[in-house]
């Protein structure tokens, strides 16, 4: 019997050291991720905190099938998320938001996002504009020596400026662009005669201006690629294998059936296959986001003091273990904000916040039962024991209805309500994980005693010492 | 702690505090931000700050109707004003932010939100249809969770009183927004919404606990009587009864006594959190952590002085009515 117990606490110091261990190993992840500049998962900012725009454009749809919405809106996601990334943006965000069942009338929604930009009339220029769609020659030589040029210049640490010499430009105009383009779709052909092996290409039919200006370029150039690019950026350089005539051509070029259909999609909708117009804007600029940001960290590690100093203070050394679940409460949350991703909001940081002095409840309620155990004579490790078989109906329920208010919250989303909602939701159960694991397991590694023993006995008790 | 036996009185103090917080929204209203009603929204800070009067003078030179200028929180020791306006087209924004950098020196546009009339409104319909919905799925959850005490009260019962409760620790907030709207101009935003949102999903939690202490104590305390009965017709079937050793009044006080400290302490946890927020988070989410606060001390005490008395109260009163002893 002595000696049972003995091996068990040997194994229940192992357990807690392994936990403490664990919680150390996920703090080092996140300090990591935030120290190295180029880390894998840094924390990712809301526009509210790095400072940037935010644009919501809305599509007029009436008129369209409603069948096909979500397809064309799929599209102008594509054409502005091209004319976003003109921008050089770091990680623009541009996706399709449909309005709910709940707010009547359907709208269909564009939210562009910006970081880093705050000049908003340049974005909104940009993302309005007429998109070109182009056809260009292409002189192999020159393309050949702008591209030994591009290396030389990316490794030439030396010093020593490489300059384009002659040399003329490696794409020059056709005056052939989309103004000119009928439709474009994709078409399976078949090659040779086996039937199996059909390869995915795109038809362009031009209309009558652009069916002879075609016909005039392809004639004087077969065996040379032409170049096809739309807002300025090279989607596909076809070969022209002969003069053609009839305002029909075909781009092949071993596209995937997937590559086809986006190529023609891409050149059919060289214009947006949906009216747009701003219906929402917001900037905030990088200082104030910053500051933003610095307050809600002060904010952030004063609450925590606060929140550790009562526990302490109130229940010694239970308290001690519960800043212990506490800590690492912190450190799964802020690694699990760089792993999903979660973006990190103002609101989100003050939920954040709210749920670090909500994460303590399971600890308080588990504290309470054990000493009214202790009051009953039991000694330490089994009052932990029953403590927390007993407070396990009363955190469940509460936990769950929070959850409950979490998804809906979600649910209700814009893109700001999502970000608490999500930190809320993450926060209840891993709070719930901290209390269940961490508290339980320290709690029961702790030496057993009676409530009366000496200085022990002192640590357990409550700062009413009931 | 003589809760239960005051009953009347906390429950009283309870109704006042309802009635006076509707009272409060319905006379003072609540002022609805640009996150509502559509708007624009532009803050723009100076290395010098203008006279409000001259910015004001060539802002009126624009077609914008009716505006407001106020001078703003500053960013980095600079001071800057907030512009509030209808919801600006695009070379309108233009138009204004021209005069607003050449007002004074060294200007700087901090932020600039604008949002369409029908964003607006679509979110005032969404955000009533989340709160009704957190509701509902609480009281449905709270019946589910009390499926097993059908005595002295049904659980439906535990669901609607914390109905009750839900509305009281929402009220309290509203109450204190529609307040700090008309003395101070404070605007109902989206971060509002989701402040009450959080009050209900944390206050259901604590009437939760205490009403999980009473159902521990009805079944520790209740004795089962089980009787064959002969229906009409010669039908056997089992009825069972239920009694008590004490008042269920007393173990219901002793429910919340025995909860007192734990619903205290994590108020005060929570509590102390929010007050960082409020003190060090900075402007944007100090009304958000002012709302929560309140929502968290109408809590506390909703569910200490108000759920518990009001489960006794109803127990008591269908006693009087039907006549039978428990």
């Amino acid at each position: 019997m002595e000696k049972q117990t003995e091996v068990g606490s040997a194994v229940r110091i192992f357990y807690a050291l392994v936990t403490l261990v664990v919680s150390a190993v996920v703090a080092f992840f996140v300090y990591q991720n935030v120290s190295t500049p180029d880390a894998k998962y840094p924390f990712k900012l809301g526009l509210d905190l790095s400072g940037g725009s935010h644009l919501v454009y809305e599509a007029d749809v009436t008129g369209v099938d409603t069948a096909e919405i979500p397809e064309l809106m799929d599209v102008l996601r594509l054409v502005i998320e091209r004319r976003v990334n003109i921008f050089g943006v770091s990680e623009p965000i541009v996706q399709v938001e449909s309005s709910s069942v709940v707010s009547g009338e359907r709208k269909e929604r564009l939210v562009v996002e910006l970081p880093g930009i705050t000049d908003v009339g340049e974005a909104v220029a940009e993302i309005g504009r007429t998109p070109l769609l182009e056809f260009k020659l292409v002189d192999e030589q020159a393309l050949a020596a702008e591209q030994v040029l591009a290396g030389l210049s990316s490794d030439g640490g030396d010093g020593v400026k490489v300059t384009a010499v002659g040399g003329g430009e490696a794409y020059t105009d056709t005056g052939l662009t989309g103004r000119y383009l009928q439709n474009a779709q994709l078409q399976f052909v078949g090659q040779g005669g086996g039937g199996l092996s059909n390869e995915a290409v795109v038809a362009i039919t031009w209309n009558e201006e652009g069916a002879a200006l075609f016909e005039k370029i392809t004639g004087e150039n077969v065996g040379k690629p032409l170049a096809i690019f739309l807002d300025g950026e090279l989607i596909s350089s076809p070969n022209i294998n002969e003069r053609i005539s009839g305002g029909q051509a075909v781009i092949s070029g071993g596209f995937t059936p997937d590559e086809a259909r986006d190529l023609a999609q891409n050149l059919s909708f060289g214009a947006l296959p949906l009216p747009i117009s701003l219906e929402s804007t917001q900037t905030i600029g990088a200082t104030l986001g910053g500051e933003i940001l610095d307050n809600g960290v002060k904010a952030g590690v004063a609450g925590f003091i606060l929140v550790v100093a009562f526990m302490v203070l109130w229940y010694r050394l239970p308290g001690l273990v519960a800043v212990a679940a506490l800590g690492t409460y912190v450190v799964v949350m802020l690694a699990l904000f760089q792993l999903i991703p979660v973006v990190l909001t103002a609101a989100g940081l003050a939920g954040f916040i709210l749920t670090i002095g909500m994460a303590v409840d399971a600890n308080v309620l588990v504290f309470e039962r054990m000493k009214e155990e202790l009051r009953e004579g039991k000694t330490m490790r089994e009052a932990a024991r029953i403590g927390f078989q007993r407070a396990w109906s009363a955190i469940r329920d509460g936990n769950v209805t929070s959850l409950l208010s979490a998804i809906v919250l979600f649910w209700f989303g814009t893109s700001m309500v999502k970000g608490f909602a999500l930190v809320f939701g993450i926060g209840v159960l891993v709070s719930m994980l901290s209390a269940l694991l961490v508290t339980r397991t320290l709690l029961l590694a702790l030496p057993d005693r009676g409530k009366s023993d000496g200085l022990l006995g002192k640590l357990y008790d409550s700062g009413f010492g009931k | 702690m003589k809760i239960i036996q005051f009953k009347e009185i906390y429950l009283a103090i309870g109704v006042f505090v309802m009635v006076a917080s509707v009272a409060v929204v319905l006379i003072f209203g609540l002022k609805p931000g640009i996150d509502f009603t559509g708007g624009s929204l532009m803050e723009v800070s100076y290395g010098v700050l203008p006279d409000k009067s001259t910015v004001e003078a060539s802002l009126s030179a624009l077609d914008l109707g009716g505006f407001s200028l106020r001078e703003s929180g500053d960013a980095e020791g600079r001071r800057a004003y907030m512009l509030r306006t209808r919801d600006l087209s695009e070379p309108e924004r233009v138009a204004v932010e021209e005069v607003m950098v050449a007002a004074g020196t060294d200007a700087e546009v901090e932020r600039f939100t604008s949002v369409g009339p029908v964003i607006g409104s679509e979110l005032a319909s969404k955000a009533k249809w989340a709160v009704g919905a957190v509701a509902g799925i609480i009281v449905i959850y709270i019946a589910f969770a009390f499926l097993g005490v059908r005595w002295p009260v049904g659980s439906s019962v535990y669901g609607a009183i914390t109905i009750i409760s839900l509305a009281h620790d929402v009220l309290v907030p509203t109450a204190l927004m529609a307040l700090m709207g008309h003395f101070l101009g404070a605007e109902v935003d989206v971060l509002f919404v989701m402040a009450l949102l959080a009050v209900l999903g944390y206050s259901v939690n604590d009437t939760i606990v205490i009403f999980d202490r009473v159902r521990e104590n009805i079944a520790k305390y209740r004795h089962e009587h089980k009787k064959t009965v002969s229906a009409p017709g010669g039908i056997k079937r089992d009825e069972v009864t239920y009694s008590f050793n004490r008042p269920f009044g007393q173990i219901v006080g002793l429910s919340v006594e025995e909860s007192l400290l734990r619903s205290i302490n994590t108020s005060l946890t929570t509590g102390l959190a929010l007050l960082a927020v409020y003190l060090f988070g900075g402007e944007v989410t100090k009304n958000f952590a002012l709302v929560l606060l309140a929502g968290v001390a109408a809590g506390a005490y909703s569910s200490i002085f108000f759920a518990s008395p009001l489960l006794v109260w109803y127990a008591e009163w269908k006693e009087r009515r039907s006549k039978v002893s428990i």
